[in-house]
């Protein structure tokens, strides 16, 4: 993003708003990790809604996900059989 | 990400696991018999500890992590974890501090100028769907700054550089844990597994 000079439409006041310049960035960049979002040719305040609510999703998705697998992986390492050798591998590492 | 090489994406894979591996050995040093929901969280914390060490403190939501997590007075084993895996002290991180400084400098800069053309302008019927939409915007960027690690504090352009940082640590977090889950249910005999 070292084009940030270039921008001379900003959104005003609150700090919280993210400018036109700065959603169409955005969406080419997360188009390479969610390549489902359908894209506009003009980025405007309609698609950067549905960009920021597909990222936000996916977020609580990963977040989740981590949850998730973090039980799994809490049951299944108390269940494996203490006696088998590659067991003891995945055992001496928790 | 384009600009990222082909392999480091394995290469962080591999920093990642090694450290999820200490702060989970460092966790059973501190606790040799854990229930359930004990391994879940030290599994779950080592995890997120690791993922944001991989960063080496160079982004913002990698530092909110960290401090959040060593400044939790409750889990002293998280702070050593934190301690062992970042190779240094971890203080309370605080939003005064260099990077966001900048940051926010930069936007209220660009948004008083851009407030001055603004006020220029006639008002439109279309000013109001502009504002409403907005609003929209304004709400769930809101939602992503309460996602994304120390989001409270980040501002536009900080916000968005964070969010794709934060969202490909937690696919490597996520491909690896997925992975180690898929091995540990192979070793697990069917009949015992509990699903």
């Amino acid at each position: 993003m070292s084009s940030s000079g270039r921008r001379s439409r900003q959104s005003s006041s609150g700090s919280s708003r993210i400018s036109d310049d700065q959603i169409i960035d955005l969406v080419s960049k997360l188009h390479q990790l969610l390549p489902e979002i359908r894209t506009t040719r003009r980025p405007n305040k309609a698609s950067a809604n549905k960009v920021l609510q597909e990222t936000c999703n996916y977020i609580r998705d990963l977040h989740k996900e981590v949850d998730n697998l973090s039980e799994r992986l809490s049951q299944l390492l108390s269940t494996i059989d203490a006696n088998s050798p590659e067991a003891a591998i995945i055992r001496s590492l928790i | 990400m384009k600009e990222r090489m082909p392999n480091s994406s394995a290469l962080m894979k591999q920093e990642f696991l090694k450290k999820w591996i200490k702060g989970l050995q460092i966790y059973s040093s501190f606790k040799k018999e854990m229930t359930i929901f004990e391994r879940k969280k030290a599994i779950k914390l080592s995890a997120d500890v690791a993922i944001a060490s991989t960063r080496n403190a160079s982004t913002h939501w990698s530092r909110a992590l960290m401090s959040d997590v060593s400044t939790d007075d409750a889990n002293h084993a998280a702070k050593i974890v934190v301690a062992q895996i970042s190779g240094r002290k971890v203080e309370k991180y605080s939003s005064s501090k260099g990077l966001m400084m900048t940051c926010s400098n930069k936007i209220l800069r660009r948004s008083r100028v851009a407030s001055r053309c603004r006020r220029t302008r006639g008002v439109g019927t279309s000013v109001k769907a502009r504002s409403i939409a907005r609003k929209v915007v304004k709400n769930r960027t809101r939602v992503l700054k309460s996602l994304v690690p120390g989001g409270q504090e980040m501002d536009g352009v900080c916000l968005i550089k964070e969010t794709l940082d934060y969202i490909a640590s937690l696919r490597v977090q996520v491909d690896v844990m997925r992975h180690l889950a898929a091995a540990a249910e192979r070793l697990d005999p069917p009949q015992r597994s509990i699903l």
